[in-house]
């Protein structure tokens, strides 16, 4: 009809109806004839010129590619997907969420070791005062600082005194403990720093010198109830304290961990340093609050800084120190300095592991690209199909990537499970009280973000990739991978595997160093050495103990010594010896060891003799180390006889000690002076080997009987010094772990992969097969191009792995050598591994029948 | 203020639209016209006129509702928008307004 040829498509269908009615209206109303005529005249109207076009809509609605409809279609496909290619899903979502998992309990440990002093209210404008006399870097003061630095310095608005942790022995009722974990402060030590008070008053409850403040553990191990205010402790069996307030527990990410605070009052009473605010003296940290401005500029705290050293001077102190202001939020991370509180982080750690969480995420993206990608032929035809009947490319986009974040959000679930099942083990290993709350809202975002983030990042490529194909060409099976997919491929495996790499190289680093600090010479004998502290009656017991020491053969070879090597920290400069020409900037620890110190030590003694008996002047005699020697200027032969003046006291060299490590092994070797001990601290004792558990209950036998008042404690110096490396060590286990992951993840991408390519390969392997290709031949053919790109792994994460590790060691004074077997036994670790991965394909494919992969042509 | 223009028979269409309530189509409103006005107007004009509209954004459509006389085609339902109600409410008071201006002589002038 003329009308359907003329009419404007989108519009006939309703014109034709209202036509016809009209045609029926006017029929019954004016006759046949009059309407057949009008209805000519509108049918005439309607046809073009005469029309008008509705504009707009083109031929058909094609449906928006986020309509709710297209968005369920999206998952329904790509659940189809999930469902029917098991395999390939199983091996893409155990690797996400495997990666994921490491991630988030990565993320976790950065995250608590970044928060470390930021619940303080004030956290910003609190500052350490630091110290440092050239390289030794203190994180102590003195005693009068606060309060003189106060008075004259505007910008510093207050400040807080914190003595060294003390051992005190607490005694409630029958319980008797040594706490370890005791500090005396300054009365406005809860109006500086924000930890909550449970239990009493704020403002009073560090003002009495007789009162004691403890946190809720405390309180519950003794009374078992946490409402203990007013209560009394026994302290040291003299002094009694009263209960003034109850502690929260100190949170676990602050770098002052504290069971009790007693008033600084309490130590004014009989400190020396306290009761004339010396400034010579550096045994307190002090923290300051500075006011906005100052705590919000760095130059003004530099200047801060030289007015304090200025201050200092002024003030009559001869000794020539740089004064810091450390942030107390930095100090959990950005401290290296002695004297300072046990159990800080590293910020290079924290680095390295966000890192490391980065690059595992990425290879398991890298491992959801790669098996799409090398699955995008087989999903081909699907793609062609879809043009076809007429999807854009953005709906394939859409659904490619929907599929991605199903996959990434499957994960992300199996990924919290695996954090819920691995928390308990990490926090051993990180030994740290990580909490994993998932009713956290930023958490669950951040959690939802990297879900999200993963999805589109694993997604983009097959996303655009594959949304690409022409649809002729792909459905004529025209379509061969195009290089540039396989180099895209090969790129994204290669950096799998250098990730991979970097990790192994770095893990076997981490525990050569560790090995070779562990077995490093000291420079004295380390095993076998018990220790005894010598607390409460013992000190003043001393010529009793040690005859009751000497009477036993298990503990006869003792040596009462000042401080463990573990412990060792003060130091002066107040020396003079025979030839100095200026006055002494360099600070000299010192440590008072008794006659036997070098028999029970094993120390050598390089020229002179040890302390003696039979000498009765050796009290004001000195030893003195190598290095000691060598920064006064002397030699072996002229050092011994020599006139030495520490603290005042004139004595004559009478010994020098090879260099022994009685500091940790970051720092380098520091002169020491030994002095003959005279009053006591530590006992030790050499036992046999074997002979451990004897020696342990015939010093608790002499403790009991000397010192029943005391609980009995003893220690290994060896296992104390392996303390000194907990950081490193824990660092080992962690990068352990994350490079066995990081392995494995790279390992199931390239298990998918060498699946792939060995379905792939089929036919051509059944004709090698058939023109007499042997077993071997084949999979040597298969794994030959996997093993070029772990070569090539191997040359790009040789240099990474070299320059990064070089840089740890540095961070050592004493450090093992990075040699090229570690990096080549790295390599050749990730190839084995690899073609063992492959094998399993390869061999598989190689020993399939060829009748069965040719007979279909 | 610019405002689209509403000419006099686009005027009588959004009426018509206004006053068949939802049950506005092009035979409805030809045949209100026819009855109301006496005006037989073709089909073409309100066929357009419709469009127009709904270009303007005083009406907006959806197809519906088949019947056995139209051999089973659906119709386009045309209804009045907010657009649409202001722009006959702004002419109403437009006249309202000129009629009150109008001297009363001029009007009895004209009704003798």
């Amino acid at each position: 009809m003329l009308l359907r040829c003329l009419h404007p498509e989108n519009t006939i269908e309703e014109v034709e109806g209202d036509l016809d009615e009209l045609y029926v209206d006017s029929f019954q109303r004016i006759g046949k004839t009059k309407a057949l005529l009008r209805y000519l005249l509108n049918v005439f109207t309607v046809l073009p010129p005469f029309v008008r076009r509705r504009a707009g809509k083109t031929k058909y609605e094609q449906p928006f590619s986020l309509s709710p409809d297209m968005l369920k279609n999206y998952f329904k496909i790509a659940w189809r997907n999930i469902v029917r290619q098991k395999a390939y899903s199983i091996l893409n979502i155990a690797g996400l969420s495997i990666g994921m998992a490491c991630s988030i309990l990565i993320l976790l440990w950065v995250q608590n070791e970044l928060s470390y002093d930021r619940f303080h209210a004030r956290a910003d404008q609190l500052f350490r005062l630091t110290c440092n006399a050239g390289d030794f870097k203190t994180a102590v003061s003195a005693a009068g600082m606060s309060k003189g630095l106060q008075a004259q310095l505007p910008q510093i608005k207050g400040g807080v005194r914190i003595s060294k942790p003390i051992s005190l022995l607490f005694e409630v009722g029958e319980k008797k403990v040594e706490e370890k974990r005791v500090f005396y402060a300054d009365s406005n030590f809860l109006e500086v720093f924000s930890f909550p008070l449970l239990a009493g008053n704020v403002a009073t409850a560090l003002k009495d010198p007789g009162s004691i403040l403890i946190t809720e553990t405390t309180a519950e191990k003794y009374y078992g109830t946490r409402d203990v205010v007013g209560k009394t402790i026994r302290i040291n069996n003299k002094d009694n304290f009263t209960i003034a307030g109850v502690l929260a527990n100190t949170p676990s990410n602050s770098h002052l961990q504290f069971d009790a605070i007693i008033p600084m009052k309490t130590m004014a009473s009989w400190d020396w340093d306290l009761k004339n605010d010396t400034w010579g003296n550096f045994n307190f940290y002090t923290y300051l609050e500075l006011d906005t401005k100052t705590a919000e500029s760095v130059p003004a705290q530099h200047k801060l800084e030289q007015q304090i050293g200025k201050i200092f001077t002024d003030h009559g102190e001869t000794v020539k120190l740089d004064f810091q202001l450390q942030p107390l939020t930095a100090i959990h991370l950005h401290s290296n300095l002695q004297i300072d509180l046990p159990g800080h982080g590293n910020i290079q750690y924290v680095n390295i592991f966000f890192i490391v969480a980065i690059f595992i995420l990425a290879v398991a993206c890298i491992n959801f690209m790669n098996l799409a990608t090398a699955r995008s032929e087989r999903r081909a035809k699907e793609v062609g199909l879809r043009k076809v009947v007429g999807a854009n490319r953005y709906q394939l986009v859409f659904q490619f990537l929907g599929e991605s974040l199903i996959f990434s959000f499957l994960s992300l679930v199996i990924a919290i499970g695996i954090v819920y099942l691995l928390l308990p083990v990490f926090k051993m290993l990180t030994e740290k009280t990580l909490a994993f709350d998932l009713l956290d809202g930023k958490l669950m975002l951040s959690l939802i973000g990297i879900a999200v983030l993963t999805g589109l990042l694993s997604g983009s490529y097959p996303a655009l990739f594959l949304s690409g194909f022409a649809p002729v060409k792909v459905l004529k099976g025209k379509l061969r991978v195009a290089g540039g997919n396989l180099l895209f491929r090969n790129t994204l495996v290669v950096m799998q595997f250098v990730v991979a790499i970097v990790l192994l190289v770095g893990t076997a680093v981490v525990y050569k160093q560790l090995d070779f600090i562990k077995k490093r010479n000291l420079g004295f004998d380390k095993s076998n050495l018990l220790y005894l502290p010598m607390n409460g009656e013992l000190r003043g017991k001393r010529q009793a103990l040690k005859a009751s020491l000497a009477q036993n053969p298990l503990t006869e070879n003792f040596s009462v010594i000042s401080n463990l090597p573990t412990t060792l920290e003060t130091g002066t400069t107040d020396i003079v010896w025979d030839g100095q020409t200026i006055r002494n900037q360099i600070i000299f620890p010192s440590l008072d060891v008794d006659e036997n110190f070098v028999k029970v030590f094993k120390a050598q003694v390089l020229a002179g003799r040890g302390f003696n008996k039979s000498f009765s002047d050796d009290s004001s005699n000195y030893m003195i180390n190598e290095k000691a020697m060598q920064i006064m200027g002397m030699n072996m032969g002229n050092a011994v006889g020599s006139s030495l003046t520490f603290d005042e006291t004139k004595g004559t060299i009478i010994g020098v000690v090879k260099d022994f490590h009685f500091k940790s092994l970051q720092y380098s070797m520091e002169p020491l002076i030994l002095r003959l001990n005279k009053w006591g601290g530590v006992v030790m004792v050499r036992t046999t080997a074997g002979g451990n558990e004897q020696t342990i209950k015939a010093l608790e036998a002499i403790n009991q009987k000397l010192n029943p008042a005391f609980p009995f404690t003893f220690g290994f110096l060896d296992k104390d010094l392996d303390n000194l490396y907990r950081s490193e060590q824990q660092m080992g286990n962690i990068f352990n772990l994350f490079a066995c992951l990081a392995i494995f993840i790279s390992c199931l991408g390239l298990y998918g992969l060498s699946a792939f390519m060995a379905e792939q390969r089929t036919k051509e392997i059944g004709v090698r097969k058939v023109l007499g290709a042997t077993v071997a031949g084949v999979v040597g053919l298969l794994s030959q191009d996997f093993m070029k790109l772990i070569l090539i792994a191997i040359v790009i994460a040789s240099p990474i792995a070299w320059y990064s590790m070089n840089k740890w060691l540095q961070g050592f004074a004493y450090q093992t050598t990075l040699e090229w077997w570690v990096i080549a036994l790295a390599g050749i670790l990730a190839t084995g591994i690899a073609l063992l991965t492959i094998s399993f394909q390869s061999i598989k494919a190689a020993l399939m029948n060829p009748v069965k992969s040719l007979r279909s042509e | 203020m610019r405002r689209t223009y509403l000419g006099e028979f686009e005027e009588l269409v959004l009426l018509m639209i206004a006053i068949l309530d939802g049950h506005a189509y092009g035979v409805t409103v030809s045949q209100e016209i026819e009855q109301h006005t006496g005006r037989i107007v073709t089909f073409g004009a309100i066929h357009n006129t419709l469009i127009r509209l709904e270009e303007k954004g005083f009406v907006t459509s959806e197809l519906g509702g088949a019947t056995a006389e139209r051999g089973g085609r659906r119709k386009r339902l045309f209804k009045i928008t907010g657009l649409g109600k202001s722009a006959l409410a702004d002419i109403q008071e437009l006249r309202n307004k000129l009629w009150k201006l109008m001297p009363d002589a001029t009007l009895k002038l004209s009704g003798i």
